[in-house]
């Protein structure tokens, strides 16, 4: 019965709890593609070579080979530019939205997704300034929140940092 | 049976039936979480599962393609299809097929103290363990064969409901029932 209960506590911690919307894209499209009148999708199905390039620079690969790079312009001038990323963890997917300038530096980042178990230690973080740091060019490297937040929300700053870091790598890669 | 639950005491009955109720609230949740992510058509489990078309797509091997089209906001902010791929499956697979797996021997260990013939225990239990297989078949089928097995992990999800319903049913009658002047 012990193992029986143990089996069943263990499942429990494992199961992934839905996702839930911490800011509605729309709202990020308007906050990291200010003034955009028009929007494009650019979608960069990387051939077997590229694919070999994205993962040795970010030892990251996109799902399906596939990168969406939106474009926002204003009287047909590129004004910024929007990549969602996704970054996958066992307590459940995070969505990382990151916005580019003309100039390529990181305009602002935003956590869109999290997970109802993740959400409180992706909230933690957010207050502790996580996002703050990355509109510095070039970013800092290391989660700022460290020695700020909990175990847990630091580990979804790091996870939060990979995002922002692939979504560099595939800026510089292959939209630039 | 191997147990005489309906006869058991009633703290055992008691425990019983707060974890039929418990594991009823979960399947009922679970339905729920099935319907926004997935739903309960074989079209949109199919969509869910199925292997996504950009890795079917043709591609150069030594060639990227860009396509660009125009979006609005609210395209950008539509909720894609939800879709599990591969990694994901195999991550679920790995982390639900054990649970369903306790959930089913639990369910099980109560079928085993309820009176009923022996064959429709054999039924029962085979249907409790089946259900779980039968909805992560129909997924690995729809993602590597044919969309057409979506009907397999609806198939498995149904009879993961009706298994359980089977069984609570039967056992909070049987623990349950009033008896001519013995109970509790």
């Amino acid at each position: 019965m012990k193992a029986l209960l143990l089996g069943a506590a263990a499942a429990a911690l494992l199961h992934i709890t839905p996702t839930v919307t911490l800011v509605e894209r729309s709202e990020v499209v308007s906050r990291l593609l200010p003034g955009a009148d028009r929007f494009t999708a650019r979608e960069v199905h990387l051939s077997s070579t590229d694919e070999r390039r994205m993962h040795d620079a970010a030892g990251w690969t996109p799902p399906d080979d596939v990168i969406t790079f939106y474009l926002g312009k204003r009287a047909n001038q590129v004004e910024g530019v929007l990549i969602f990323m996704r970054v996958d963890s066992p307590h459940g997917p995070l969505e990382v939205a990151v916005g580019f300038d003309t100039a390529g530096a990181i305009r602002g980042v935003e956590v869109t997704k999290a997970t109802v178990e993740t959400k409180p230690w992706v909230v933690e973080a957010l207050r502790a300034g996580l996002t703050d740091h990355y509109r510095e060019t070039p970013p800092v490297a290391a989660p700022s929140v460290k020695g700020k937040v909990g175990t847990m929300s630091e580990y979804m700053a790091e996870l939060v940092d990979r995002g922002v870091a692939h979504a560099g790598a595939a800026y510089r890669l292959f939209y630039r | 049976m191997l147990y005489d639950l309906p006869r058991s005491d009633a703290r055992v009955r008691w425990l019983v039936t707060l974890l039929l109720a418990t594991l009823g609230v979960a399947y009922v949740f679970g339905a729920w979480m099935v319907g926004i992510y997935a739903g309960f058509t074989p079209r949109s489990v199919a969509a869910t599962y199925v292997e996504p078309a950009g890795m079917n797509m043709p591609m150069p091997a030594d060639r990227t393609m860009v396509v660009e089209h125009d979006v609005t906001p609210a395209d950008m902010a539509r909720e894609e299809q939800h879709q599990v791929d591969r990694a994901l499956l195999i991550q679920d697979t790995h982390v639900h097929v054990p649970m369903y797996g306790v959930i089913a021997a639990v369910l099980s260990v109560v079928v085993l103290g309820i009176a009923i013939p022996r064959w429709m225990g054999f039924a029962l239990i085979t249907l409790l363990f089946a259900a779980p297989w039968l909805d992560f078949m129909g997924m690995w089928l729809t993602k590597l064969v044919s969309p057409h097995f979506a009907v397999v992990t609806l198939a498995g999800g149904w009879a993961m409901g009706l298994g359980y319903t089977i069984v609570a049913a039967l056992a909070f009658w049987q623990m349950w029932r009033p008896e001519r002047g013995v109970r509790p």
